[in-house]
């Protein structure tokens, strides 16, 4: 876990992040590096009883942050906690939308879209609208500080033999952050994904299942392991929310140790 | 050599278009002309409504459309999609978000029915071809066709149709053909 009385500089120091699905695993992640580098962090979880000791444990360590109940892919609840940010900290400059539910392994063919597609698409495409939308007339008063960034996977750029409609999930995300970031740019503001392999539950979950499974993962990653959520995951959100990527926008940096070299 | 009557999968001119060029193949082929909507907005007024209709909708039908050549036992599936699936564009989150998901399904389905002998692959077209007006919308690429044309259906599209679904092309699977006359030449 980052110390948060060293080894930072305070880059974000005076300004206020969403991180939704930041009860556990990635979103955590991204809200502990936010949190240790001076912002003011708002759990966005969809049960408090996950995102209160996150919330808890980063103001033990001196960060700032609250715990706000959320159901991304609820348009009001959305707006509801960015309202809630907005008066507790006095504006919103980043939104990182992390949050997704589904992701069952299936074959193509035999896809049930209530079961395999739904949830996938209102956690993942829909909540992008919602957050996005919500998010936007403060992002705009946060001008050139003003940050959009979509937690999507390698998966969105490659395809998936496992989960195949997935991939179409987090490719609609990257598409959708390439257009704005045309459509906000003119304002300033920067919309950027980040597409991690990262030790979330559900990848930990899977790998005391299947030791094997993390052994073929770590065996075709040139750094030879899982990316950690803070300190791998969340450095690279961190460049996003900070004003070291003011001239990145559209653009999506995969963090999976070197597993994916498509460009 | 067989000569079997490809399968258009889809609604509106694109579609049409295909149908009446009455392209054929050796192989059993479907292609799949998403629903792409052309309906210009900031992404900030999109409503439910809309979103639901650029969206959710289009990408429902696509699946549906991809298990169906499936279960007719094609082996190649073929997607049309805008270019604005790689490049975005402004005011056009909610059609890029379809074209880029169907693009990558390709990907998906590839991966998972090469073992079945199926191939699957995607062409991206000029976004005019499916009626969206991207000058209205300010540019989405860094120059003009380097062909100085953005194509048409029965000269630039049709033939690349037949290669993909060709005997020949059991090798390629998993492919974006891009054919915009030269505009989009990322990797």
């Amino acid at each position: 876990m980052t110390n948060f009385s060293s080894a930072n500089s305070g880059r974000l120091a005076g300004r206020t992040a969403i991180v939704t699905g930041a009860g556990q695993g990635v979103g955590e992640g991204i809200a502990r590096r936010l949190a240790a580098e001076g912002a003011n962090v708002v759990i966005a979880a969809r049960r408090a009883v996950t995102g209160e000791p996150v919330a808890e444990s980063i103001q033990s360590l001196g960060g700032s942050a609250i715990c706000v109940e959320t159901d991304i892919t609820n348009r009001e609840s959305v707006a509801a906690c960015v309202a809630a940010t907005v008066q507790r900290f006095g504006g919103l400059h980043i939104m990182v939308h992390n949050a997704f539910r589904g992701g069952l392994p299936h074959k193509l063919e035999e896809a049930d879209l209530d079961r395999h597609w739904k949830h996938m698409s209102q956690t993942g495409v829909w909540a992008v609208l919602h957050t996005g939308q919500a998010a936007w007339p403060h992002l705009r008063d946060a001008g050139r500080h003003g940050r959009f960034i979509i937690v999507t996977s390698p998966s969105g750029v490659e395809g998936s033999a496992n989960i195949p409609l997935y991939s179409p999930v987090k490719a609609a995300e990257r598409a959708i952050a390439k257009s704005l970031a045309r459509e906000w740019g003119p304002s300033g503001v920067t919309v950027n994904c980040v597409a991690p392999v990262a030790a979330s539950p559900a990848l930990l979950n899977a790998f005391e299942r299947s030791p094997a499974l993390q052994a073929a993962l770590e065996a075709r990653t040139p750094l030879g392991r899982v990316g950690d959520p803070e300190a791998d995951i969340g450095s690279v959100a961190l460049f996003f929310a900070s004003d070291d990527s003011a001239y990145v926008t559209g653009q999506t940096v995969v963090c999976d140790g070197g597993s994916f070299l498509g460009l | 050599m067989v000569s079997i009557a490809v399968t258009i999968q889809g609604a509106g001119a694109l579609a049409d278009a295909l149908r009446a060029a009455d392209v054929h193949s050796d192989c059993a082929t479907t292609v799949v002309v998403p629903t792409i909507g052309c309906q210009a907005k900031p992404f900030t007024d999109l409503t439910d409504a809309d979103f639901d209709a650029a969206w959710e909708q289009p990408m429902r039908e696509a699946i549906v459309a991809f298990q169906g050549a499936h279960k007719a036992g094609h082996t190649r599936l073929i997607a049309i999609v805008p270019t604005i699936a790689m490049s975005g564009a402004p005011q056009l989150a909610h059609v890029a978000a379809t074209a880029e998901a169907i693009r990558v399904m390709v990907k998906s389905a590839a991966r998972q029915w090469g073992a079945d002998g199926i191939t699957v692959n995607c062409i991206a077209v000029a976004p005019e071809m499916f009626g969206i007006d991207t000058a209205a919308v300010g540019a989405v690429s860094i120059a003009p066709p380097a062909l100085a044309t953005k194509g048409t259906v029965v000269d630039d599209l049709v033939p690349l149709i037949r290669l993909a679904s060709s005997v020949d092309a059991h090798h390629l699977t998993g492919a974006t053909l891009t054919a915009d006359g030269g505009i989009w030449m990322a990797p």
